[in-house]
């Protein structure tokens, strides 16, 4: 039976799966890797690490999880967006690859910021100016490495772009991935020379652009070894997570919107427009030709919630933190809505969108003498949902959103998803398919090998498999609260930045 | 030192005792309790009162039934030299080896196996000085040795021995414990993943691995593979050939010592499992980088 292979390379994991021809999951398998923080802003990965879990995970996936009558036909890849690895002749990194969180070029994006340089960046290449943007990265590098050094660099790649140059010999980067840049021109798509001026590269120090369906790409025959493959299976370039996991929802049309909740969390919508923020507070990013992925990332998620475990909850190194995570929620569950009239900022990691504000911070307020855990709990899960409701609130001004899609670890959580559901007062969709990146991937191969005609009949058949109705009572208690949210989180940049210079 | 109460019996039947004392100390002592460097391996235990010292140029408070380890290169004292009122309870052994490079050996006096010895040593490396907050278990155990140790009766010398390694054992425990209370697998993964790198030519067992995270190796086989997708030691190789990967293609180094530094313990061994990883010997690898 013919199969397809996704290979998602995540921030802390690469998740390799094989979907049927009808992208049901047919197994699949992930390896770690770690974050290193050299010093405090920076966040960096080891390539070459990455590219061994890579290799293992398909390894085990393909030689021990697949049996005999499964033939993969394609593979396809996807990965987070942001990285910048600098490269020599060779193709051997000269360093480690720098990560979407990593904010060393704090300073570089806040001297760009609200300038005209800043707006006509934005509004040629649709991703906001701050330190994830490779444009900012690729800045610093060359405001803070010698020119002997930065003379070295071949190319400043990806990381995804690394893992397919050490299958296949061959540099490309898909127009998703390149979309995610701030080097890339969302409306002629090809780089775009304003913002290369700005970072300090030439064209030529960027990998060839192609389309995310591009197959031309052929593994090294020591790998199709390694793998077991036959060499009529096809490499396809893929996309990124995020635009994948927006097509994986099935929602790449207007009219809906997606909610991702992991780690860290972002709203997206899909049209066939950008979307035009003279605030410059959204990221539009390309799937295919005429689609593009908008909205809005927070990096308070589930890691906030995990904090919360982690300091206040049984933890330790024998309880599984899962374990924990469902006992504190079954206690948040009965406390009603608006946790006795308790708030909480989430911002425990500053903030991207709607803030773009890296000094925000986090705080409980409200708080009175009758007040007990099970409240704290669920303030901290509702703060993390206004925030989302703030991001959607945003987004609404430009597009209407009817229903909500949401996936990820933490949104597909029942009392996640009903709180979403209620502040946000719409009908809320969890689907079939739990790994919406993966599958989204899974989709793109399908459609390129014939068995969809286009994206959008793929998106279509993607199935709902459980719905949240919002309570009518909670939504227009919980309309009060996030009223409240977005003016203190406004309110309070000041004090923000006051307690930011005493740590 | 004048306060000292030494104990009043012989300790020539131990050897590997360097001290054995209990100090209650009715008033505050100026100039009795500088910071310094005390050597061999030292237990101190908190009885009454609370302490403020300097602990390796780390600020601790100590209170009834905190213990304090050291190994016998850390310094500790008063940081204005004084003795608060309160009373201590300490006991120095003096190991037949111990150095920070250097593989532990307590001596022939113990029954705990010899690669539980070394492992000891390691954790204790890597992990001492430590306080361990509200112990006071290990104060029990100190009293018993020290009521054995007096009252001499029918074969004590083997009862002492027997509570040193309970103790040793019980502490060493304590250690990974009382660090991953707080924490959660992930975060203690992390840390461990840390240890690996600093440390990648040291020949790492299943067993020494659970031990710095506090676990089983049972639970932390299982926890590893639950959490990262690899075993326990296929992670570790992991990090062994993308490392020798780096070298291979940054250094001119030989694949001998490449090999070595990386933690494998021949050049076979190395371009086998190179091989099975990556597709490629170590020598074929190196040169598709210069291609």
């Amino acid at each position: 039976m013919d199969c397809i292979v996704t290979i998602d390379i995540g921030t802390t994991k690469v998740k390799v799966s094989a979907f049927d021809q009808a992208a049901n999951l047919i197994g699949w398998r992930q390896g770690t890797y770690p974050t290193f923080h050299p010093q405090p802003n920076y966040s960096e990965q080891d390539p070459e690490q990455i590219f061994l879990t890579v290799l293992y995970a398909l390894k085990s996936l393909l030689n021990d999880e697949l049996t005999k009558k499964h033939k993969p036909v394609a593979l396809v890849f996807g990965a987070s967006m942001h990285s910048v690895l600098p490269i020599d002749k060779q193709g051997v990194p000269l360093r480690n690859a720098v990560i979407w969180a990593d904010n060393r070029g704090r300073d570089e994006a806040n001297s760009l910021k609200n300038s005209d340089e800043c707006r006509l960046i934005y509004e040629q290449t649709g991703t906001p100016v701050h330190p994830m943007s490779p444009l900012i990265k690729i800045r610093w590098f060359r405001t803070h490495t010698p020119a002997t050094w930065f003379e070295k660099v071949y190319k400043f790649i990806s990381i995804k772009e690394y893992i397919i140059y050490q299958l296949t010999g061959q540099l490309v980067v898909d127009q998703s991935i390149a979309s995610s840049t701030g080097l890339f021109n969302i409306h002629t798509h090809r780089w775009e020379e304003r913002a290369l001026n700005y970072a300090g590269v030439q064209p030529h120090q960027l990998s060839e652009l192609v389309p995310i369906d591009y197959a031309e790409l052929k593994l090294k025959k020591e790998y199709v070894r390694l793998f077991r493959l036959t060499s009529a299976a096809k490499l396809i370039i893929g996309a990124s997570d995020g635009c994948f996991a927006t097509l994986g929802a099935g929602v790449i049309t207007e009219g809906d919107a997606t909610i991702t909740i992991g780690s860290s969390g972002a709203m997206r919508v899909a049209g066939k427009q950008v979307i035009k923020d003279p605030k410059q507070r959204f990221f539009n990013y390309l799937l295919n030709e005429g689609t593009y992925i908008s909205g809005g990332p927070t990096n308070n998620g589930g890691v906030v919630f995990e904090w919360f475990v982690q300091q206040f909850g049984a933890s330790g190194i024998h309880l599984d933190l899962e374990y924990t995570v469902n006992q504190l929620l079954i206690e948040a569950e009965r406390v009603p809505a608006g946790a006795g009239g308790m708030l909480f900022l989430p911002y425990l990691l500053g903030e991207r969108a709607p803030l773009w504000n890296a000094n925000a911070r986090g705080a409980y307020i409200g708080v009175n003498i009758t007040h007990e855990r099970r409240h704290f709990i669920r303030a901290t899960v509702e703060g993390i949902i206004y925030e989302m409701h703030s991001i959607g609130k945003l987004l609404q001004q430009y597009r209407s959103i009817q229903n909500l899609y949401i996936n990820g670890t933490y949104a597909s959580l029942p009392l996640f998803a009903q709180v979403l559901s209620d502040v946000f007062g719409k009908k809320v969709y969890v689907n079939d398919k739990h790994d919406s990146a993966s599958a989204g991937a899974a989709l793109l191969a399908l459609t390129h090998l014939g068995v969809y005609p286009d994206l959008e009949a793929a998106a279509k058949t993607i199935r709902s498999v459980e719905s949240y109705q919002p309570n009518p009572e909670n939504h227009e208690r919980y309309a009060r609260f996030t009223e409240i949210f977005d003016r203190l989180s406004q309110k309070l940049a000041e004090d923000f930045d006051a307690l930011v210079a005493l740590q | 030192m004048s306060l000292l109460n030494w104990p009043t019996f012989s300790m020539t039947e131990f050897q590997h005792i360097k001290e054995l004392i209990r100090l209650k100390n009715p008033t505050v002592r100026l100039e009795e309790w500088p910071v310094r460097v005390r050597g061999g391996l030292q237990i101190v235990c908190i009885l009454e009162g609370k302490f403020e010292w300097l602990i390796e140029h780390q600020r601790h408070v100590l209170y009834p039934n905190d213990v304090v380890v050291l190994c016998p290169w850390h310094g500790y004292g008063s940081p204005t030299n004084t003795l608060e009122i309160g009373s201590l309870a300490w006991l120095t052994i003096e190991p037949t080896s111990f150095e920070p490079s250097k593989e532990l050996f307590l001596g022939e006096w113990s029954a705990i196996a010899d690669a539980d010895q070394k492992l000891m040593g390691r954790l204790l490396v890597t992990q001492a000085p430590m306080v361990l907050n509200n112990f006071k278990w290990v104060c029990d155990l100190l009293q018993r040795i020290e009521t054995e140790v007096k009252q001499a009766e029918f074969a004590y010398q083997t009862r002492v021995n027997q509570l040193l390694d309970e103790l040793l054992v019980t502490i060493v425990r304590q250690l990974s414990q009382q660090q991953n209370q707080r924490r959660d697998f992930p975060q203690a993964f992390a840390q461990l993943e840390q240890l690996f790198r600093n440390s990648l030519d040291h020949p790492w067992t299943v067993e020494e691995m659970a031990a710095v995270v506090g676990l089983g190796s049972t639970a932390f086989t299982e926890k590893v593979k639950s959490f990262s997708g690899f075993s326990p030691l296929n992670y570790l190789i992991n990090i062994r050939i993308a490392e020798a990967m780096k070298q291979l293609r940054q250094t001119d180094k030989s694949l001998t010592d490449i090999a070595l530094d990386t933690g494998f313990y021949s050049s076979q061994h190395f371009s086998t499992t190179f091989k099975k990883l990556t597709g490629y010997t170590p020598g074929q690898f190196r040169k598709r980088g210069t291609q």
